[in-house]
């Protein structure tokens, strides 16, 4: 937006708060109407809730053909009159049907349960009164710079926002809260974890001004905060390391993506970039790498789209990949635009200006992209693949300088040589080809990795037994290197048309499959036959018996390596890379019956000096290598001697590092989809649905060209700045985990279902303020927890509870409970026995009696994590953690931005019972009991200041000592024997791990 | 949009909301200025929209898929055209398998049980016995032939993973009676269903509404064996946990979340006792033992009575949903792909006794009234063989049965084709079995919602009817 613009938005904005100021300063809100009725705020909500099941955006079950949710439609004339007629509540047949006494006539029907409120059909009826005006919803309109509350000049605007509020409401403020709750706040609020004794002992010292400035620094530097937020987006991509369904299998390498976040949050990536990263990482021009490592960064954020659920063996699987789509839409939309387009699959969304073609816009660009197993090419990893590039080079050199020598007197084309021209043959074709490598081209297909990145995979040299042979011809080679480099090479997609499909390949621990309506999990009882390992040096046909699967979409996959289907369950249907793991390929046909003859290709006739040169330069052609490999046959051209290259070769592969993989995102051709009747893809409406934005918010619906798929259009299109969601949901969320809600508190749904927003210049000036900070989400949270809002006590100034129970003016900061991950962290950080390592593959989980059922892991993981943080404990879907679910960590199944916060016996349980929480207290005892502490009394107080960060009142310290003293007696222990007694102090220290305030933050 | 029209709506538009966000929304007017009320605990219970028929429920889920043409729904035609091709006969659907074999009979006779005449086969006699008392429904479908999807079908009313299961909709909609004890226990015989425990989940639900796992065994719920040696000291240390949160609670003032997670350790506390003493069957006769089969020699007969009697016990003690997983017999759950003989007669022998057992005590004891008993699995089974001896999945016709509150016993409800393979008269869905199931336990199925995603969810997604032809 252009400044001036702005400034003239905020201009109209002044004009209108001052409107408010003069409307303001009375206490009786529950009765009274508003002074102007908008339509978003007072309006859309009834109608959203109550009427536009049959009177809404969705056509399909709309009644008696009115719609509400356009002024048109509202006001359209009809049989009967017009449902709302402008500045004429009168006439208006809406508040006529809402307000009936007779139930026939009553809207809404009966049967909905729904009774609109006298206040409601005041509303309605003053709105109709000052000229019913619609508007857009306040979530699609973009958020301008809005004024700042004057107040207090020393405020920062966070405050001047939140106080105008509360002023206005005639509310009073909360104090500051005391320094060690700060801490412990900002310490579990940043890092999930609480504040060191140390630390707070040292703030409670510092008196410097700056002091809790200089405390959320440390925390926003502190590696543990990337872990803490990675976790809270963990919750929005429904995160998990096994795809549940049946069997559990592993998602290969979903870890690599939790330690991407960790990192993308330490680094303060701009959030615009990690939001492209995760729609299209693999696509972007420059891509980031790891500092010290090397790979590529930004293509693991597409892991994301692999993180669902799994279904084992499917009867259909385009229900399956209809399914999974749906998933990732759903997940998409309302993780970066806080939007359910998911509810658009079936039919026309029923709140939001979201109709199904927008769903299978959508759907088209996650039906072009294709999972791709990708492997993290380290610096070092790279740098052996570029000396072998070398050594290939200098070799050819060599070689080049060699056969010159011997050509002289050969003629220019030897007669030996001479090809014969055959006749074109088999006119009548039963076959249809898919893909043709004998040319030396790689035929439209799509190569993927480092296998296929080296030049010169065409006539390379042919070794048998250490000797040079011949030049390599007729097929494309994922040795354009060496064996074992990871790579692919995937068809365009196509339908099948055949009830067979034959490729001629050779290779050794690699695979050919064919991948139908991009289902990946391919194994038996149905689909065992689409995957076949390549097993032999000499080309041979692999068929594949597809005619169950007649008209589906498919592509071709060859992979440099195999899928482990071994019966070990955790570790089945993983890409396995053998160090001698390569493929060669001829071609690939569907056809019906038995493998075709495909026609011999002839090559052209070329002088063999001008092969030579080609071949030198990397640039040999099917007629090159051919000529060549006539030559060397006949004598003509000396075979040279390979075998120190050979060695060399060996010797940098050698010292190749082992390949991490994970299950990344790329992309192949364009597929769009038509809109699917019911959301049943056997019953598509009308034609394919070009892939494109939501035209909500880009009505031009331009459709997407700069990529494929669409996938980095469509990162452009949300986070170009004229998006009005995209800083809005980020700061939403921010300011939700910083406050425990959020401005929105439907943190995933800006939608007309969605909560409307409690301060919403607020929410504009923190979106602004984030795009201004170039997106940086530790710059904008740094600013969220400096103000004065984030620093208040918890104690509720007298009357607020009552004008405003769930505190959403924040007129104090809300008591909260901690997650599940911040309980057991915090367990583990007061014990002592934390391990703060960072990254790696996930610590098996723990394993109780109580979980069972397929796919169980066969070891159990340590009761204690091995001390790691619980975001690397590892998330099985059918074998979650007991103790997370107890405290609401999502089921990862979909987004969740808000956890619930439930209250209930089986936590109380966990805390007294659980095995976990009575080692950690006896871990906490045993340290406890070697320091030197001079009495009952000081170490009470040490271990108050560990857990609580804070130090005990007179009245806890007595009745501390009182307990320790009875069970000292209990225990019959002597007074010498008090300190030193870990069974005692353990029961002591399970006392305090059981406090609520060990758990909540206040 | 064009630059014009996004800065009209601005003007126009988005000062309003800045109006109205200062001046008190409708939204707003709703919150402030409300008397702030104890919210309840979510377990307490709740009101109800009709006059409940059913207290409790108790779902023995017959993991896996019990074969229809082979227990409720006898196919005589199946025995005449043995070994002929299905093909022939009828259009045949992709299977799990995809191993079509042939037409293949019963290897069990039905017979007729009681004064209705329902015929039921030779796997249940005990059950056949009960004939008067059952509501068979042979026209059930499910929309999925993968055991997982069915099962997350039949339990939370979608074919996905992570949504709330019936259990926890019912703990939701009704509350329990029993603040000692679990309100929606599943009793696990030994085989969690594929798909695993999120089959007992509360999905979005808070996770008040989850399953509690009961196993075998004295101690049968997670953590709620004491850590300490005797009741005094966790007493002790519960006086000084108590004290020093009201302590808190004298320092921050109200807060509500803090008060009943104290009240939570209150009901810890009980819970610990009312566990055991649930499974402490000491008390009950040696007769009532043997009527659920506790004395059989077949060890999982001896578990699943156990389970039924437990069933019971905990509808006496005010549970509202009660699930029974099936015994971990030789032949793995009803999913005979092959050897569907042996596979379902070793099944049936373990449920057969304890669930007519199950039925005759609760006659017996007068909670049959208001106790509804539901025996289904989440398909059926092909009429045709999937290999030699075995059956496929079948989603488009099985047979379940209801007895107890509200339920016309010896009724059978809704019919297949002649050979068993497609529900084809009074078609039910899995929608239609959770309405019914709501509308005895007094909840109208489409008011029960819960937002989530921005919309209004129910059990029974966009479907569900009243099976009126099944209820007294």
């Amino acid at each position: 937006m252009h400044k001036r613009a702005a400034i003239r938005a905020v201009s109209a904005a002044i004009a209108i708060l001052a409107v408010v100021v003069q409307g303001c300063g009375r206490t009786d809100y529950a009765e009274e109407l508003p002074r102007e009725v908008d339509f978003n705020f007072h309006v859309r909500p009834i109608l959203s809730n109550s009427c536009y099941v049959c009177h809404g955006p969705d056509v399909s079950t709309r009644e008696a053909e009115l719609r509400l949710d356009t002024f048109e439609g509202a006001t359209a004339r009809r049989e009967g009159g017009r449902a709302v007629v402008p500045g004429n509540v009168r006439k208006s047949l809406l508040i006529k049907r809402v307000s009936s006494h007779d139930s026939e006539v009553r809207m809404p029907p009966a049967k909905t349960n729904k009774v609109l409120t006298e206040r409601e059909i005041a509303l309605l009826s003053k709105w109709i009164e000052q000229g019913a005006k619609y508007k857009t919803h306040w979530s699609f309109i973009p958020p301008v710079v809005p004024a700042i509350p004057k107040g207090r000049t020393d405020a920062q605007p966070i405050d001047r926002f939140v106080e105008a509020r509360l002023e206005s409401s005639g509310m009073k403020l909360a104090p500051a809260a005391t320094r060690s709750s700060l801490i412990r706040r900002a310490s579990y609020v940043l890092t999930g974890l609480p504040p060191a004794p140390e630390e707070v002992e040292a703030f409670l010292l510092d008196t410097a001004p700056d002091a809790y400035e200089k405390v959320v620094d440390q925390l926003l530097s502190s590696p543990r905060f990337g872990e803490r937020w990675a976790r809270h987006w963990m919750d929005l991509v429904r995160y998990a390391e096994a795809k549940g369904h049946e069997f559990d299998f592993t998602i290969q390498g979903a870890w690599q993506y939790r330690d991407y976040l960790i990192r993308a949050f330490n680094a303060d990536v701009p959030y615009d970039q990690f939001v492209t990263e995760h729609l299209a990482g693999d696509l972007v021009l420059e891509p980031r790498y790891h500092p010290m490592q090397g790979f590529n960064e930004s293509a693991i954020g597409t892991a994301y789209f692999g993180l669902g659920e799994g279904k084992h063996s499917p009867v259909d699987t385009r229900i399956d990949e209809a399914d999974r789509i749906d998933n990732i839409i759903d997940v998409t939309t309302k993780t970066f635009q806080g939007l359910t387009v998911a509810c658009a699959r079936c039919h026309d969304h029923k709140f939001d200006p979201i109709p199904t073609t927008d769903y299978y816009s959508l759907y088209g660009i996650v039906e072009s992209a294709r999972f791709a197993s990708t492997p993290l090419l380290s610096t070092r990893y790279r740098m052996s693949l570029d000396s072998l590039q070398d050594l290939r080079r200098d070799l050819r050199t060599e070689v080049a300088m060699l056969w010159r020598g011997s050509m002289e007197g050969v003629p220019a084309v030897p007669a030996a040589i001479r090809w014969q021209e055959v006749s074109p043959a088999d006119t009548m074709r039963t076959w249809a080809m898919l893909g043709d490598f004998r040319s030396g081209t790689l035929d439209g297909w799509f190569p993927h990795g480092p296998a296929f990145e080296g030049r010169g995979a065409w006539g390379a040299p042919v070794v048998r037994s250490g000797d040079f042979d011949s030049l390599k011809a007729g097929v494309a080679s994922s040795r354009t290197l060496i064996v074992g480099v990871p790579g692919a090479l995937r068809s365009p997609t196509f339908t099948i048309a055949h009830d067979t499909i034959t490729v001629m390949a050779a290779g050794y621990k690699s695979v050919i499959r064919i991948v139908i309506d991009n289902f990946q999990l391919i194994r038996a009882p149905i689909h065992g036959g689409l995957d076949q390992e390549i097993s032999g040096s000499e080309l041979a046909p692999y068929r594949f018996d597809v005619g169950m699967w007649n008209g589906r979409k498919a592509y071709v996959e060859l992979l440099v390596g195999t899928y482990d289907r071994q019966q070990v369950l955790m570790d089945q249907h993983q890409l396995v890379l053998n160090d001698s793991s390569y493929f060669e390929v001829a071609y690939a046909v569907g056809h019906d019956g038995a493998t075709p003859e495909i026609p011999r290709l002839v090559p052209k006739n070329v002088p063999v000096a001008q092969a030579i040169s080609a071949w030198e330069n990397f640039r040999a052609t099917a007629d090159h290598v051919a000529a060549l490999n006539g030559a060397l046959r006949m004598g003509a051209l000396q075979r040279p001697d390979v075998r120190p290259a050979v060695r060399t070769a060996k010797r940098i592969k050698a010292q190749l590092p082992e390949l991490p993989f994970y299950i990344g995102m790329t992309d192949g051709n364009g597929v769009s989809s038509a809109v699917f009747g019911r959301g049943n893809y056997k019953t598509p409406v009308g034609d394919p649905v070009p892939r494109r934005f939501l035209t909500a918010l880009d009505p031009a619906g331009q459709p997407f060209t700069k990529s494929a798929s669409g996938r980095l259009d469509l990162a452009e299109a949300i986070t170009h700045p004229d998006n009005p969601l995209t800083a809005r949901v980020m700061v939403n969320r921010l300011w939700h985990h910083a406050f425990g809600r959020g401005v929105v508190s439907t943190v995933d749904n800006f939608g007309g279902q969605g909560a409307l927003p409690t301060h919403p210049e607020l929410l504009d000036y923190l979106a602004m303020r984030f795009t201004e900070l170039d997106w940086s989400v530790k710059s904008i949270l740094r600013e969220i927890l400096l103000s004065e809002a984030f620093q208040r006590s918890t104690n509720a100034p007298e009357g607020t509870l009552e004008a405003d129970p769930e505190n959403l003016l924040l007129s104090h900061y809300s008591v909260r409970r901690l997650e599940g991950e911040a309980i057991r962290d915090g367990v583990l950080a007061v014990s002592g026995r934390l391990d703060t390592s960072m990254y790696g593959p996930p610590v098996p989980i723990h394993l109780t009696e109580f979980m069972k059922g397929r796919g169980r892991p066969e070891v159990s993981g340590p009761l204690d994590g091995n001390g790691r943080r619980s975001l690397y404990i590892a998330v099985r879907r059918n074998f979650l953690s007991p103790m997370m679910l107890a405290f609401d960590t999502p089921i990862p199944f979909s987004t969740f931005g808000a956890r619930n916060s439930s209250n209930v016996p089986a936590q109380s349980l966990t805390m007294l019972n659980d095995p976990l929480v009575a080692e950690q207290a006896r871990v906490w005892a045993k340290a406890l009991v070697s320091l030197e502490h001079a009495d009952i009394e000081t170490r009470v107080s040490a271990i108050y200041l560990r857990a609580l960060s804070r130090t005990p009142t007179e009245d806890e310290l007595v009745q501390a000592v009182a307990f320790i003293n009875e069970e000292a007696e209990r225990m019959e222990l002597i007074a010498g024997e008090v300190m030193g007694s870990e069974e005692l102090w353990a029961a002591y220290c399970h006392v305090v791990l059981n406090l609520k305030e060990f758990i909540y933050l206040v | 949009m064009t630059r014009r029209q996004m800065l009209t709506m601005c003007r126009n538009g988005f000062g309003g909301v800045a109006l109205m966000g200062l001046m008190g929304s409708s939204a707003f007017g709703r919150v402030l200025g409300q008397v702030a009320k104890p919210r309840p605990h979510p377990l307490h219970p709740k009101p109800t929209d009709l006059v409940p028929t059913a207290r409790s429920i108790i779902f023995l889920y017959m993991d896996g898929g019990v074969s229809q043409v082979d227990s409720f729904d006898p196919k005589p035609r199946l025995a005449r055209e043995h070994g002929e091709s299905p093909y022939d006969k009828f259009a045949v659907d992709a299977t799990q398998f995809n191993s079509i074999g042939k037409i293949l009979k019963s290897p069990w006779d039905f017979k007729r049980y009681g004064e209705c005449g329902m015929e039921v086969s030779d796997l249940f006699p005990h059950v056949g016995q009960c004939a008067d008392d059952l509501a068979v429904i042979r026209s059930m479908v499910a929309d999925f032939p993968e055991h997982t999807n069915a099962n997350y079908f039949l339990h939370t009313g979608i074919g996905i993973q992570g949504r709330p299961s019936m259990g926890a909709w019912i703990n939701y909609g009704l509350g329990s009676e029993n603040q000692d004890l679990p309100g929606y226990v599943v009793l696990d015989g030994g085989l969690i269903p594929p798909g695993g425990l999120d089959n007992f989940n509360s999905g979005f639900l808070p996770a008040s509404y989850q399953g509690s796992i009961f196993r075998a065994g004295d101690l049968p719920l997670a953590n709620i064996d004491p850590l300490e040696p005797t009741s005094e000291i966790q007493r002790r240390k519960l006086n000084l946990m108590s004290r020093t949160d009201k302590h808190l609670l004298g320092r921050i003032g109200h807060a509500e979340q803090v008060e009943s997670a104290i009240t939570n350790y209150e009901l810890a506390y009980r819970m610990q006792a009312s566990v055991p003493e649930l499974v402490d069957l000491s008390g009950e006769t040696e007769a009532t033992k043997k009527l659920y089969g506790m004395d059989s020699d077949d060890p999982n007969t001896q578990i699943y009575a156990r389970q039924c009697l437990l069933a019971r016990r905990l509808v006496e003690r005010g549970v509202r949903f009660i699930e029974l997983t099936c015994p971990r017999v030789a032949a793995d759950r009803w999913d005979q792909h092959a050897n569907l003989k042996d596979g379902h007669e070793r099944n049936a022998h373990a449920v057969d006794q304890p669930i007519a057992g199950l039925l005759r005590d609760l006659k017996a004891r007068g909670m049959f009234e208001d106790t509804l008993v539901i025996w289904a699995g989440e398909f059926g089974r092909t009429p045709f063989a999937q290999g030699t001896n075995g059956r496929d999945h079948n989603p488009s016709a099985f047979s379940i049965w209801l007895a107890g509150a509200g339920i016309r016993g010896g009724t059978v409800y809704g019919a297949t084709d002649e050979y068993g393979y497609r529900a084809v008269e009074n078609v039910t869905t899995i929608h239609d079995l959770h309405a019914t199931m709501l509308h005895l336990l007094g909840l109208e199925h489409e008011h029960l919602t819960y937002r989530f995603s921005g919309r209004d969810i129910r059990l029974t997604d966009v479907g569900g009817h009243i099976i009126e032809g099944v209820l007294a």
